[in-house]
């Protein structure tokens, strides 16, 4: 932007009438300048308002479209046992997650209806042998432990919980990819702040502390973020004796050690 | 509490039936994911969670004797969890979990100042200095249970924790918050063919590793078995992990024993 | 309005103030946490379902049942699997490590012809049906010249469908050249056959046994069945059975065993027929089986043990005669007292003389088919394919006598006799050998003598190596035709060494073919095929798998299922039936028998002015040196004693050391006749002083960077010594000087 522009581009947002007159005088820069100073204040201020809060979240996400639009609805109601139909426990005990093609090959062996979607299913992945790439939107980074059978079949919560309502969707939608971690933006959730209304709307640890902080939860499994333990430790050092007693875990984090869910 | 009764896992090594094979360190190696190098004779940056250590009673032919000790991590206790790793790490990478006794290691979280390495008396831990490079294919046999490590962090010995998660996992999809014995096994317990490495819950008086330590809980976990010994016992790191000898000289060469000293009844 | 120093700094202030209230900065830190702990170089492994495929283990004849653990379509895991008859889940280091192979760097991709000299590593890839096509070729050039019989194949076994297709090949094209590479089942073969008459395999009741005398086995160093022995020797130590080694070095075996005995190297059967003089002279043999089931026992004590006395074993073996005695009478005073034999691994053969005393020794306290002894094992004949049409050329090949000796009037009870390839092909002008198949075998690295090998080599015009993988057999080759690995085929693995049961093992593919590779069965039907008639005829089968199930017949599905097929009701025969020799009996003397004695000790090659030291290869479960070699984890787990860098040591008594001016990690030079290379030194208390020690397995120039170029092959140092009655290779070491580098 050279200079002239961003003057004019000044003059624009804050109607300042007084700046348009030409800057001729020592006394009248000097006064000038204060309001400019200011305006550049207001402008460099919205700017990067305007940059932090829009711009950056679309250059820091890459967008990826699901290789088919897979309809949740849809299945959902043609199947027998929901979510649980395709995404089922092992008996091992670990959960299947994103389904393997010989699950969808069960059904569509052959294309059973019209839809486009169907038949690219059938004939790119189906007939080739080859697995879908679902892109999946909750993986977490590799360093993460969950125990999906802990938590769904022990603490009985629902898929929704963490998930959302996705099997109510018809659509799949864009699947948005961090540039910088390549972790799926569901992790940090949709809201650039961090900020959320649904238990779903995040998957990062925080989240996880939530619910484990809570004292029913506590006796299980209690954890604490770093973060959170940071400030913690702050209040304990700053009020001692505020520390509420409870079950002391490990010896580091007075928690839970962290390998329950770090690997 | 549900499940109220803390676990204690740990480790009794017989090391008259250990043969020195080496078959621990490649089962621990293909379970974890150990990296490797062209050139791994250099054994101090030679990354062996499980390592086999020679003895030698010190005598000349034909009087010598020759004893292997593997040495996993000892997952101290010390006093009330405060190992000497544990106690030294900035980073709250490594910590010790009073539900199972086994020292925890984030590599996520670790920044490589390696106080910890300092403070180990048993060498159980390793700095990655390279970043891990399988030759091309070879990353196909990695175990997506546990994680790579990269250049820059400390690792070491887990007790196989991720067969614990899984293990878990069945018991839960079971309804069950209990694991049997055979559940939870390390991969070297589980591979020597000298069936010299018992593993278990010490506090467990049915498992195999409490009949054979017979852990006093009360003196710091020092072995009632007289036949059974720990490694640096005069420390006072509280190791969970005991070795069983019938020869007083390997018995000795645990620690460093004074001339007039007795193995066995330190303090 | 001009943007002045103030005005830009505002500007920038401004700017600074919106980014600390917008997300940007938190998140970027956020997300650079995230990112700087988890590089994307460093690989995430796929998850996936977790499944389970049982198959058998042949990187070694143990016959070991493993479990592959998957996760999706990789392997991710071997062990040992549950409740096998031989293993029953344990599982030895290099099984351990199998998947190094599989996903090894050093599998060959595709099939391969030369374009360098040899050696020089330069290879053409050429597609299957080229490949075969050229064998083919060659080979019927060969046969119109009337040239069959110089069709020679070295194969690492010869039990199981895989070498019988390679030897029935051979025999319809006209070859009797089919040689196995040497083991010390050779030699049980032979002392079974001389003494008891039998066509067997030798296995030892080691469950049972309550007293275990060895003459040199690694029983925990990979002697035997690995696996089994293993936890034998766990077993032995539960119930209080003594075990007592004898060796010039304390190895693993001698460390964990109740008594070491070091024993001047060689004279071992020297030992074992000085106690069998002790037992005889104190009757403490069995006489309920002297009397009635053997013959010869008074030529034997005559003719034999008259030359052993104590004193006279204290001479030769450096034992004193008191040990002698009271080892006489503890093996005698045993219930079920073992005698074994067979030195490191068993990997290669022992003299007759040796072999027949430790027999001897089972026999004079009654072990021979009881429990806790030494049993007569059947092949289990499972192979029966149909009869071959041979034509006049076939029939013309197979009249010709062997090239390696076996089987003729020199040799007469030998089936292989692999070291004495390189000497006839060396003395004559052609070479006897034209063309030369290679399977599962790495010969040109594993035979002794290395030089003579390399002379010998050089003179067969055409060699085919059918390696999974660069072996220094296959960098040396002129065609290869890959095989798939163990753990991508079907294949038969019968037999498990040492083993008390008949038992076959069946592998299976664990994963799809990784390569370009193709099963060697079934590059050998498809070569049979494109030859026409009457090679063809010969393999009726469509394919490799085809013949394989056939062979099995109903068998097949129960094999399958279970992994393998066991005779677990075997009993060995009882004395009145068990012995097919002349007299019915167990012979102590014939006049086989009684040459095999007088030629009892083998003297290594050499002359003691000029090589004052005894060189002796010693075996280490953590080394492996078959045909296969060390893969990545195994070398990492080895002694920075035994490697250091690239240099391999050798070991060495310090009072030796000190004679010689030598001291820990020096540099030095060890000599023998047969050749010269740079080690370090080892002070080892626990080697005899005067005998110095080295690895077998090392010095490989092929494989990968992880293999190649550390330490020393030791058969550069060391060559065969024929056991003058038997033929088989019996060196147990060399004369050797060791000097400052």
């Amino acid at each position: 932007m050279s200079k002239k522009d961003e003057k004019e581009k000044a003059i624009a947002l804050t109607g300042d009438s007084e700046a348009s007159s030409p800057p001729d005088g020592a006394k009248k820069e000097e006064n000038g300048s204060g309001g400019s100073i200011l305006l550049f204040f207001i402008v460099g201020f919205i700017a990067s308002l305007i940059v932090g809060w829009i711009v950056f979240p679309k250059l820091l996400y890459s967008q990826k479209k699901q290789p088919i639009d897979f309809n949740h609805a849809l299945h959902v109601e043609t199947v027998d046992e929901g979510c649980q139909s395709c995404h089922f426990f092992r008996d091992d005990g670990s959960f299947s997650g994103v389904p393997k093609l010989t699950q969808c090959t069960g059904c569509h062996e052959e294309a059973q209806g019209e839809d486009p979607e169907e038949t690219k299913l059938v004939e790119e992945y189906v007939a080739k042998g080859r697995e879908v790439p679902w892109l999946v939107y909750s993986r977490q980074p590799n360093c993460v432990f969950f125990s999906h059978a802990a938590h769904v079949k022990m603490a009985k919560m629902e898929c929704v919980t963490c998930h959302g309502p996705i099997g109510e969707s018809s659509h799949a939608r864009i699947y948005e990819e961090n540039r910088i971690t390549g972790i799926s933006r569901d992790i940090w959730g949709k809201n650039i702040a961090g900020l959320k209304r649904n238990s779903w709307d995040r998957m990062k640890m925080d989240e996880c502390a939530e619910c484990h902080a809570s004292e029913a939860i506590k006796t299980e499994v209690s954890i604490e973020t770093p973060m959170l333990g940071f400030f913690n430790n702050i209040i304990r050092l700053a009020f001692p004796g505020t520390e509420k007693p409870g079950r002391k875990n490990s010896v580091q984090t007075q928690h839970e050690a962290c390998f329950v869910c770090h690997k | 509490m549900k499940n109220d009764q803390a676990k204690k896992y740990g480790m009794v090594i017989d090391l008259d039936k250990c043969t020195g094979c080496g078959a621990c360190m490649v089962a621990c190696m293909a379970e974890n994911n150990i990296p490797f190098k062209e050139d791994e004779s250099n054994k101090l940056d030679s990354i062996t969670w499980m390592r086999v250590y020679q003895l030698t009673n010190g005598k000349p032919y034909p009087e010598t004797d020759i004893c292997y000790i593997p040495r996993p991590c000892m997952h101290c206790e010390g006093d009330h969890g405060h190992s000497p790793c544990v106690s030294v790490c900035p980073a709250t990478a490594t910590d010790y979990s009073q539900k199972t006794g086994i020292v925890s290691q984030i590599y996520t979280r670790c920044f490589g100042c390696r106080y910890c390495m300092a403070a180990c008396p048993y060498h159980a831990r390793y700095f990655n200095w390279w970043d891990p490079v399988w030759p091309n294919g070879m990353e196909k046999f990695l175990n997506p249970s546990v994680s790579p490590r990269m250049r820059g962090v400390v690792e070491k010995c887990s007790f196989c924790f991720h067969r614990h998660q899984l293990a878990m996992n069945k018991a839960f999809v079971e309804g069950r918050r209990e694991l049997e014995e055979n559940e939870y096994q390390t991969s070297c317990a589980q591979a020597c063919p000298s069936g010299a490495i018992a593993f278990g819950d010490l506090n467990n008086p049915k498992h195999t590793v409490n009949q054979l330590a017979q852990p006093d809980n009360a003196h710091g976990g020092q072995p009632k078995n007289p036949e059974v010994f720990r490694l640096l016992e005069k420390l006072g790191t509280n190791p969970k992990v005991y070795y069983v000898s019938s020869r007083e000289w390997v018995r000795r060469a645990g620690d460093n024993y004074l001339k007039n000293e007795n193995p066995g009844k330190a303090h | 309005m001009k943007m002045d120093r103030r005005s830009f700094l505002s500007f920038v202030i401004g700017g600074a103030a919106g980014t600390a209230l917008s997300p940007l900065p938190w998140k970027v830190t956020d997300d650079l946490a995230i990112w700087s702990q988890n590089w994307s170089w460093t690989p995430v492994p796929e998850d996936g379902e977790v499944g389970y495929v049982n198959t058998t283990c042949s990187l070694c004849p143990g016959g070991c049942g493993i479990t592959v653990r998957k996760v999706g379509d990789r392997a991710v895991k071997i062990e040992g699997m549950k409740g096998h008859p031989v293993n029953d889940g344990g599982i030895c280091i290099l099984g351990l490590a199998g998947l190094q192979f599989l996903y090894g760097p050093s599998r060959i991709a595709s099939p391969m012809r030369r374009t360098g000299e040899r050696g020089e590593n330069k290879w053409q890839k050429i597609s299957w049906e080229e490949a075969i096509s050229e064998v083919s070729k060659k080979l019927a050039d060969l046969r119109s010249k009337n040239q069959s019989h110089a069709l020679a194949c070295i194969s690492g076994y010869d039990g199981g469908t895989v070498p019988r297709l390679f030897e029935r090949f051979l025999t319809v094209y006209g070859s009797a050249n089919f040689v196995r590479t040497p083991a010390v089942r050779d030699s049980y073969e032979l002392g079974l056959y001389l003494m008891q008459g039998t066509q067997a395999n030798a296995g030892f009741d080691v469950e049972n046994a309550d007293y275990i005398l060895s003459f040199g086995c690694g029983i925990i160093e990979g002697w035997g069945s690995p696996v089994r022995m293993f936890k034998a020797n766990s077993h032995w130590k539960e119930t209080g059975v003594k075990v007592t080694q004898v060796e010039p070095r304390l190895s693993n075996t001698a460390a964990k065993s109740d008594q070491w005995i070091p024993i001047k190297p060689g004279t071992e059967v020297v030992l074992a027929l000085g106690l069998a003089r002790v037992i005889v002279d104190e009757s403490l043999y069995r006489r309920e089986f002297i009397a009635s089931h053997t013959a010869g026992f008074d030529r034997f004590v005559q003719n034999v043990l008259k030359d052993y006395p104590p004193e006279q074993v204290e001479k030769v073996t450096g034992i004193d005669k008191a040990v002698v005695v009271s080892l006489a009478k503890t093996f005698a005073a045993a219930k079920k007292p073992l005698a074994i034999c067979g030195r490191g691994r068993g990997a290669g053969s022992e003299s007759a003389g040796e072999i027949m005393a430790v027999y001897a020794l089972n026999a004079l306290v009654g072990n021979i088919n009881q429990k806790g002894g030494v049993w007569a094992i059947p092949d289990p004949n499972y192979i029966r394919w149909p009869e071959l049409e041979m034509d006049a050329q076939a029939a013309a090949g197979m009249q010709k006598p062997r090239v390696d000796g076996a089987g003729s009037k020199k040799y007469p009870h030998i089936r292989n006799l692999l070291h004495r390839l390189p000497e006839m092909i060396n003395s004559t002008d052609a070479s006897p050998v034209q063309a030369l198949f290679v399977l599962e075998a790495n010969p040109y690295y594993s035979v002794s003598d290395s030089a003579f090998v390399r002379k010998a080599w050089k003179k067969i015009p055409f060699i085919v190596s059918f390696s999974s993988f660069m072996d220094e057999t296959a960098a040396n080759a002129d065609l290869i035709l890959p095989n798939h690995v163990y753990l991508e085929r079907h294949e038969d693995i019968p037999g498990a060494e040492g083993f008390i049961k008949p038992i076959i093992g069946l592998a299976k593919p664990v994963v799809n073919p990784q390569f370009d590779t193709l099963h060697a069965g079934d590059t050998i039907i498809r070569l049979a095929k494109m030859m026409g008639d009457p090679i063809a005829k010969a393999f009726p089968w469509e394919d490799y798998e085809a013949c394989l199930e056939e062979t099995f017949g109903d068998k097949w599905e129960a094999l399958g299922e279970k992994g393998y097929w066991i005779d677990a009701g075997f009993e060995p025969s009882p004395w009145n039936k068990a012995f097919e020799t002349a007299s019915k009996k167990f012979e102590f003397a014939s006049d086989d028998i009684g040459a095999s004695f007088q030629n009892a000790v083998v003297k290594a090659e050499g002359e003691e002015s000029a090589y004052p030291l005894l060189l002796i290869p010693y075996d280490s479960p953590r080394i492996s040196a078959g045909r296969i070699g060390n893969p990545p984890f195994v070398i990492k787990t080895v002694a920075d004693t035994v490697i250091k860098g690239k240099n391999g040591f050798i070991e060495v008594n310090p009072k030796t050391a000190i004679a010689l001016g030598l001291s820990e990690g020096k540099s030095a030079v060890i000599s023998t006749p047969r050749g010269s290379a740079k080690v370090r030194i080892h002070l080892f208390e626990g080697i005899m002083p005067g005998v110095v020690a080295m690895p077998t397995g090392l010095g490989h120039t092929a494989y990968d960077s992880f293999l190649a170029g550390k330490g020393v092959n030791i058969n550069e140092l060391i060559g065969p010594v024929e056991d003058g009655s038997s033929g088989l290779n019996a060196a147990w070491g060399i004369r050797a000087k060791l000097g400052k580098a």
